[in-house]
């Protein structure tokens, strides 16, 4: 059934929210159709707000004995879609939430995200996936990068091909195999 | 100086690649003329596309969707694997009056949609044919289940229809290939519901154009999951996998893609169709095709348009219009009422393969008692799955564990049903030619005056009464209710402006899909429908086409076209 939008696709958080943007956006995207997404270095995000961003990605979804959210390039994923897919109003709340982020540092110990202590950020990411529904500010933001974070890991080459190890091609159809979750 | 056949064929999607079929084997040269591009499956199918190859992981090209499909985007199947399956909406225009928006998706390629279509297939039953006449409502069917029974066995067996049969007087059994097994979430709800309900709410198979074993040269399903994407297995039914490569091993087709037909020919003299006018999609150029017979199978709207803009001294607002029915009593389905649950059971149990089918909970409502608020009746579809990795931006968390759960586990069974419910055939729900709007290429473009009525609404707010019953009657947690307000459209079951009937008088076509102001002008699409049940109606266009054609043929033997 693929009559509607498929939304959980996206993780609700994600799809919902963004609306339209203007014509003078998409025709200026298309002139840039032509990079391909292996060359494409962070445009969006600056040095501050790329720190930001691959510190709370590889947070949520942290190296282990399988790789992380940035190995696999989730804060690349996340600056592409901040360049040419979200709306402008979208990424400025978005990247007014980052900010938001490193306001809400401040009182734990430091101007910035990335130079709180470890506890410090597990205790501030632990509040800010309590509000990763707001509509703005550090929530938003959190939620935002959640979302896409585990977007951009699942359906990364690596994880899909070793992790996941997706298959295209079953010889039959079985719907009652025994499961024991591994966690 | 015109190309002259047999037979034309207008589109060549499910009911045009029947048509396609049965005329040339019935020996008739048949051209095919097709709107769109011509697909090729080695090319264009994207089934086992990865998301990682994509630029955006499958979310689709938001600025180009936007800007070019904004209409065709509000289905889910326009992806960014097969947005190409679907038109650019700014070629293809269409105007609706203030606050009565209706979604017209389509699919112009050779194919049409059934390169992306649902697959769900099933019969009528006399519940069906018969309800207009009992209750009333716009015209008698001219046919009831015996006349389409032998059509629908004829179609199914070439098909390949997985089902598993039920004995349901409301829901025919058909000609099925062995069905899928349910996963063990669905079979205990239906165990659960058969129990509770007493077999009156019944958790099915849903009946699929898909093959579970191979079948007349196409192989069995490979489980991959992306049907609405191709399928280089042949393995789901439609026009480019099936019928159309019959067609063309008879050595009596010609299929033109890129030829956008205008309208059809009148000839007074013989009182009959000499043929199509058609635009080439690429130079603009108009032509004439000529023919004995002509099969409009463009879809519902596209063949009507075709007849609306066939307007000649004696048919002045369009052939087949001396009804003054032709372009009205426009229908889809209403879906989007119905509900989620979390399932207590099946937690140690998993899938492997991805089934394409769902589960179907057919029809329950004034099948023996009446309902109080809506006439009619609806269906669930559904099914029962384990979100996996998706439920990681629901869930809460982060860190070492929550990865690990992401990877290790599956999370709950979630069933979900999802109501498709019959619209009523009305007068006021139509299609007329605007006379300020062409499409691309120059062809005057349709206006769409199409809304619910209170019986659908008040259809879909008990889809959403039953569907939590059921979910409860299962023992399901947290049950999420939705209600959506959809437009008409939506559901791409648009059907109805050129409705069968038994008089000339109140009908476009007769009981054969035989235009009655021309008879040698066939509708065998969506258009002809009279009615709209609740069911998935593509097999009865399928079988519908097979019908008329035979028909068509006795009679051109006979010498009576």
């Amino acid at each position: 059934m693929q009559r509607r939008k498929v939304v959980s696709l996206l993780g609700a958080a994600l799809a919902l929210p963004f609306i339209p943007r203007n014509v003078e956006a998409a025709l200026a995207f298309g002139q840039r159709l032509h990079i391909r997404l292996g060359d494409v270095p962070f445009r969006t995000l600056n040095r501050d707000q790329q720190a930001l961003v691959t510190m709370i990605a590889e947070m949520i979804i942290p190296e282990t004995d399988t790789p992380g959210a940035t190995s696999v390039k989730v804060p690349e994923f996340i600056d592409l879609l901040l360049s040419e897919w979200v709306a402008d109003d979208e990424k400025a709340a978005f990247l007014a939430g980052l900010a938001d982020i490193d306001t809400r540092s401040a009182p734990l110990g430091a101007p910035r995200f990335v130079n709180l202590s470890a506890a410090k950020r597990v205790e501030l990411l632990t509040a800010l996936d309590e509000a990763r529904r707001d509509k703005t500010g550090a929530g938003l933001a959190f939620g935002r990068v959640k979302a896409l974070t585990v977007y951009g890991y699942f359906t990364s080459r690596p994880v899909q091909q070793d992790i996941l190890k997706t298959q295209m091609f079953f010889n039959g159809y079985d719907g009652n195999v025994p499961f024991t979750p591994r966690v | 100086m015109a190309d002259t056949y047999d037979a034309i064929v207008v589109g060549s999607g499910i009911s045009g690649g029947w048509a396609a079929k049965e005329l040339t084997e019935h020996g008739l040269k048949t051209i095919v003329l097709e709107a769109g591009r011509p697909i090729d499956p080695a090319v264009d199918y994207v089934e086992h596309v990865m998301p990682y190859e994509k630029r955006y992981r499958g979310m689709g090209n938001r600025n180009q969707v936007e800007r070019y499909q904004p209409i065709q985007s509000q289905c889910g199947a326009c992806d960014e694997y097969a947005s190409k399956f679907f038109v650019n909406d700014l070629d293809n225009p269409y105007s609706t009056p203030e606050g009565k928006p209706f979604s017209w998706i389509r699919g112009r390629q050779v194919g049409g949609k059934s390169i992306m279509w649902g697959r769900c297939v099933f019969r009528w039953s006399d519940l069906d044919y018969e309800a207009n006449a009992k209750e009333g409502v716009a015209v008698d069917w001219p046919i009831r289940y015996k006349d389409m029974a032998p059509w629908w066995s004829h179609v199914e067996k070439f098909v390949g229809v997985q089902g598993r049969r039920e004995g349901l007087a409301q829901l025919p059994d058909g000609e099925f290939l062995k069905p899928w097994p349910m996963n063990a979430a669905e079979q205990k709800g239906r165990e659960v519901l058969l129990t509770k309900f007493g077999g009156e709410r019944l958790i099915t198979n849903m009946r699929l154009a898909v093959l579970t074993e191979d079948h007349l040269g196409r192989q069995k399903c490979h489980l991959c999951g992306n049907c609405y994407r191709g399928c280089v297995t042949l393995s789901y039914f439609s026009s480019l996998n099936s019928t159309l490569p019959a067609a063309k091993k008879t050595g009596n087709l010609t299929l033109r893609p890129f030829s956008v037909v205008h309208s059809v020919i009148y000839d007074p003299r013989t009182k009959k169709a000499s043929g199509v006018r058609v635009v080439d999609g690429n130079t603009k150029e108009m032509f004439d095709v000529k023919a004995k017979v002509v099969f409009l199978c463009a879809s519902a709207l596209e063949s009507t348009r075709i007849l609306l803009n066939s307007r000649t001294a004696e048919f002045p607002t369009g052939l087949g219009n001396s009804s003054g029915e032709l372009g009205h009593n426009l229908m889809d389905h209403i879906m989007g009422g119905g509900a989620t649950g979390t399932l207590p059971w099946a937690k140690d149990r998993r899938e492997v393969g991805r089934r394409p089918d769902a589960i179907y909970v057919p029809r329950f409502r004034n099948v023996k008692t009446k309902h109080p608020d809506f006439q009619r009746g609806y269906g669930f579809e559904g099914r029962a799955e384990r979100a996996g990795w998706d439920r990681g931006s629901h869930m809460n968390g982060f860190g070492a564990g929550f990865k690990k759960s992401l990877i290790g586990d599956l999370g709950p069974w979630e069933m979900s049903f999802d109501g498709f419910g019959e619209m009523l055939p009305r007068h006021e729900n139509y299609i007329e030619i605007d006379p300020h709007l062409v499409d691309a290429w120059g062809i005057p473009a349709l206006r769409v005056n199409c809304a619910y009525s209170d019986n659908e609404l008040k259809m879909q707010q008990d889809m959403v009464v039953t569907a939590t019953e059921m979910l409860e009657a299962m023992g399901a947690t947290d049950i999420r209710t939705f209600k959506e307000d959809n437009a008409p459209g939506l559901v791409i079951h648009e059907t109805g402006t050129a409705r069968m009937g038994r008089d000339p008088k109140t009908s476009v076509l007769n009981s054969h899909n035989q235009v009655w102001d021309a008879p040698n002008v066939f509708v065998t699409d969506g258009a002809c429908m009279t009615s709209n049940a609740n069911q998935n109606p593509s097999i009865t266009y399928m079988a519908l086409t097979a019908r008329a054609v035979d028909y068509a043929v006795g009679q051109m033997k006979r010498r009576e076209l």
